[in-house]
């Protein structure tokens, strides 16, 4: 880092910021690698779970296709994002919310109901799920309102103020109804309110209103919603019905065992036992598959993922930058746990993706957006250093 | 100079981290637990998902004449049923529907079958066709397998009824399980779309005929392939069943009573021959009847409408589903009644000078001026005034009557007004009046009139086909009321009885064994100089013709012939030996309906000659 290159004081904007470092050399290699690796696996799980359809409709040929093609995509919309400045980001930051919540909007309007629920929009022949981009534009917009108010977080305002951005995307997303995705914008809420140095009597007040608020939510959830719920706590209750899914999913992962019954080897999902086994219940057919040592290797990416994203969010050039890698850790690992806890009964059945693996063109390409803009913080990281 | 940048703080990304790898741990740790730990187990559940266990029906058993002829068999046939995890969900809905329009069915039934056999096990096939399917539709499903994903073509054997209309009052048929049956009998092995005995002996020995299932279980690999046999539990086909028909004689009665239905000289007819030492029914005919073969195959709704809409009732057995006024053969009763309780003799002579008895200002008639007649003439001419006489007494000579409250005892005794305890469904009882009944049915008082139409059987009285002539086997067997049967044998599989039914004696009748004799000898004088007069007779028949009165007399039924408001009865045997004796191997009723058009001496009964006709074609002499 030649100290020359900055001849003078600046501040970071964007009008002012001039290809001169060479930032490829920063790119988060352990970021991109697990990344690429995730993809990957992705790939393969799609190419295992859909086998079956072979059987019927002789058409292995299109759902792969698809995967390669969402892969390609994700990975160019990576790399543009990796390359623009995400201080850009944070100057369309207004812009963004309004696009956030005018998608969110228009799905309830012209979307696709699918299985009660209305989450996508048809658009030149793809699907699309306004929601998984709404949320990393959330991050954006969170990270935003925080950064420029770092200074003052003891104020009730800044909190609220958050709270009162969120409210209106978490609140159209539920309308959907869509109860996973819009508790990932809470945990998206909860994850950089405490990075950005939000007090703890705060946070402790939030979650105490929340647990308060429950008997009010119970009464506003789908009859659907309650009974995922309810069998929860107990899958034999209604071992037919409502916790089918549940001990399906327990017996595809338990029957995975070490090394799982090889790809496509699996006989729950393919037997039609396993629901929905190509998004919300892919990891009980990765688990059943590749067995505990596949999940540990699946494990093992998004520990590296998630931990390389914290650490370019403590190098940040700013906090800005910071909180933007915070936010995609709270979206990425919140998902994770909720999909994971959901196949293995430590978390009541509710429609998250799990990141890269579950089949989707929507979430994989918002999480390559996401991870393009830490790739984009990553770059950028050394321009704090010569501010001074 | 700027304010130093806030950047987020270190310790709060490190509890972040702390967060993320301890999250991975817990998760890790359960996956320990379930995949490591308890893996075996579940592996185990796995496997049990992936093994399908076929049901192999087993046939129904056979139903057999007494000699060994085959009455009711099976023929081959083709199911098809849907193993609901072959079927991908997002094609259920189209299959259901274009399955239906092959098959006959409503798609929405067939779906609705597929989602609650994927509740229940959606490794079992669910059988989705209630009737058969041709051979033709079968090859065409199986020909297009591709359009068909997930279905399954299995033969199965359907009942076959040999000559359909000839046995389908007894036989009955089979039908597909209700729901709510399959639910009360489901421990007893019952599956849907299942077939069970819906009426007749069918439905009566349905425990009998029905086989018990076998299984075959078999592993599969996740393309749906059968991999291997794992275990295979034969079925067990149902027992036979041997009847007491005699299916040479079933012939000549189904032929006999036909002819006259097709000279137009009735309109509906009965044929029941029973053996009257034992009770075994060896014949059993009405018509006009229906082809039970309909129901099997699947009964179209203008066939159901054409059997409903018949006045005459096809689909009823009337040897014991309807009843009768019985007419001049109830005249056994009130004779029986008189001698029993002493209010005549054998000796006792009525004069019926004239052939109009009045009373209270009432005409009785009888069909002629008899003349001087005692208890044997009386019956052998069936004289009206002779009965009205024992029965109801004569004001004119002072003789009394026996009354009706003992009429109907002796009814009773003889087993009208109750059940004669047949083994088929739908048997009915018939109406004995007296004076108690007709108040509190009619709130009428009852009057000598009532009690001289009951005296010969007529008016109130009301009987089944196979009543009277269970009551007459009494008679002529020497006192002993049988439960008639149909049933003579169960044979197991290995050919070998598993039940072997034995006479059973209802009840010894409370009438002396000379009274009894004196009924058989004016049966046997009907039979030589009185109402059934039986040109070139070659067997030495005895019996009583009756005339029953009653419907309408004029005007058509739906089948477009005359209704004549008279039927004609005869009820007779073969005497063996002694012809006023108790030996006989044969007793038969013979009723036509709409036969005549009054009570004549010069008719010549249709009843009378139809069963001249059988008992002489059935002894080889015609």
């Amino acid at each position: 880092m030649a100290a020359g290159t900055i001849a003078f004081s600046r501040t970071a904007s964007p009008l002012h910021d001039r290809p001169r470092v060479r930032r490829i050399e920063h790119l988060d290699p352990y970021l991109l690698i697990s990344t690429l690796l995730l993809i990957a696996y992705g790939i393969v799980m799609t190419y295992s779970v859909t086998i079956e359809d072979r059987a019927f409709s002789g058409d292995i040929i299109q759902p792969m296709s698809r995967a390669f093609l969402y892969a390609l995509i994700g990975i160019a919309v990576m790399c543009v994002a990796a390359f623009v400045d995400y201080a850009w980001l944070g100057t369309f930051a207004p812009v963004l919310y309004l696009v956030a919540l005018g998608v969110l909007a228009v799905v309830l309007v012209i979307g696709t109901t699918t299985l009660g629920a209305t989450r996508w929009v048809q658009l030149a022949g793809f699907k699309f799920q306004p929601s998984e981009f709404a949320k990393v534009l959330m991050i954006i917009v969170l990270a935003k309102w925080f950064a420029d108010r770092a200074g003052r977080m003891g104020s009730p305002l800044v909190i609220g103020g958050a709270l009162a951005i969120l409210a209106p995307a978490a609140g159209l997303v539920f309308r959907q109804p869509d109860l996973g995705t819009s508790l990932v914008f809470v945990a998206i809420f909860f994850g950089m309110a405490f990075l950005a140095g939000a007090r703890p009597w705060q946070l402790t007040a939030l979650v105490a209103a929340s647990v308060a608020a429950l008997p009010v939510a119970w009464g506003v959830l789908k009859d659907y919603q309650r009974a995922r719920l309810t069998v929860f706590l107990d899958p034999y209750a209604d071992p037919q019905g409502a916790g089918w899914n549940i001990i399906q999913s327990l017996i595809a992962v338990g029957s995975g065992q070490l090394t799982g019954k090889g790809l496509t080897a699996g006989t729950q999902s393919p037997l039609g036992y396993l629901p929905i086994a190509e998004s919300d219940f892919i990891f009980a057919g990765l688990a059943e598959d590749l067995g505990y040592v596949g999940a540990l290797i699946l494990f093992a990416l998004y520990a590296i993922l998630l931990l390389s994203a914290l650490r370019i969010a403590a190098r940040a050039r700013d906090a800005f930058g910071g909180l933007l890698a915070g936010g995609v850790v709270a979206m990425i690992g919140f998902q994770i746990a909720v999909n994971v806890g959901m196949a293995i009964s430590l978390m009541p059945v509710t429609g998250i993706p799990l990141p890269f693996i579950s089949q989707g063109g929507s979430s994989l390409i918002s999480t390559c957006a996401a991870l393009g803009i830490l790739q984009s913080v990553a770059m950028r990281r050394e321009d704090a250093y010569v501010r001074t | 100079m700027r304010e130093p940048v806030v950047l987020v703080s270190p310790r709060r990304l490190t509890s972040v981290a702390l967060l993320v790898v301890g999250v991975l741990v817990v998760l890790s740790v359960r996956l320990y637990d379930l995949q490591v730990v308890r893996g075996p187990y579940y592996r185990e559940l796995s496997e049990q998902n992936r093994v399908l266990r076929i049901p192999v029906s087993a046939d129904r058993g056979l139903i057999l004449d007494r000699n060994g002829t085959v009455l009711v068999r099976n023929v081959p046939a083709f199911a098809v049923s849907i193993v609901p995890v072959d079927v991908p969900r997002s094609q259920q809905v189209s299959l259901a529907e274009r399955l239906g329009a092959v098959i006959g069915r409503e798609g929405q039934e067939i779906l609705e079958a597929v989602l609650a056999q994927r509740i229940r096990n959606p490794y079992e096939p669910v059988k989705v066709t209630k009737n058969p399917i041709s051979r033709e539709t079968a090859l065409l499903l199986a020909e297009r397998a591709d359009r068909f994903v997930g279905i399954r073509v299995t033969p199965e054997t359907i009942r076959f009824y040999e000559t359909g209309p000839l046995y389908a009052a007894l036989m009955g048929y089979t039908g597909p399980i209700t729901r709510e049956e399959l639910e009360t009998r489901a421990e007893l092995g019952y599956l849907q779309a299942d077939h069970i005995g819906r009426t007749g002996l069918e439905r009566v020995y349905e425990k009998y005929l029905r086989g018990r299932y076998g299984w075959r279980e078999i592993e599969r690999d996740a393309a749906q392939r059968e991999l291997r046999e794992l275990a295979a539990v034969p079925p067990v086909r149902g027992n036979d069943l041997v009847l007491t028909i005699d299916d040479k004689l079933q012939r000549i009665a189904a032929e006999e009573i036909q002819k006259g239905m097709d000279d137009g000289r009735y309109t509906q007819g009965v044929v029941i021959a029973m053996h009257p030492k034992t009770g075994e029914i060896l014949a059993m005919v009405t018509v006009p009847g229906y082809d039970n073969n309909m129901f099997i195959r699947g009964i179209k709704p203008e066939e159901m409408n054409a059997l409903n809409s018949d006045d005459r009732r096809p689909l009823v057995n009337k040897a014991i589903g309807e009843i009768y006024p019985p007419g001049s053969t109830y005249k056994m009763v009130t004779g029986l009644a008189a001698l029993s309780e002493g209010t005549a003799t054998r000796r006792t002579v009525v004069n019926v000078t004239s052939s109009v008895l009045t009373v209270n200002g009432f005409n009785f008639f009888d069909w002629r001026a008899h003349g001087s007649v005692d208890f044997v003439n009386g019956f052998a001419y069936s004289s009206d005034i002779y009965f009205y006489t024992l029965g109801g007494g004569n004001p004119y000579t002072g003789q009394g009557g026996v009354g009706p409250e003992a009429l109907t005892k002796y009814a009773r005794a003889l087993g009208f007004g109750e059940p004669s305890g047949i083994d088929l469904p739908g048997e009915e009882v018939g109406n004995l009046p007296d004076p108690e009944w007709k108040r509190k049915t009619l709130k009428e008082e009852w009057t000598l009139g009532n009690t001289y139409h009951a005296s010969i059987g007529q008016g109130f009285v009301t009987v089944t086909p196979l009543q009277l002539l269970t009551a007459y086997a009494a008679v002529q067997n020497g006192g002993s009321l049988l439960r008639p049967h149909l049933l003579k044998e169960v044979r197991a599989p290995d050919g070998t009885a598993a039940v072997t039914v034995k006479p059973e004696v209802r009840r010894e009748l409370p009438i002396a064994p000379d009274h009894l004799s004196a009924i058989r000898e004016g049966a046997r004088k009907v039979v030589t100089s009185g109402m059934a007069f039986m040109p070139n007779a070659k067997l030495p028949v005895a019996g009583k013709t009756g005339t029953a009165e009653f419907g309408q007399a004029s005007g058509r039924d739906s089948a477009g012939r005359n209704l004549l408001g008279f039927h004609n009865w005869f009820v007779s045997w073969v005497p063996k030996g002694d012809e006023t004796g108790t030996d006989s191997d044969i007793a038969m009723i013979v009723f036509t309906f709409n036969s005549s058009k009054g009570a004549c001496a010069s008719c010549i009964s249709p009843a009378v000659t139809t069963s001249q006709a059988i008992y002489e074609r059935y002894a080889g002499l015609r």
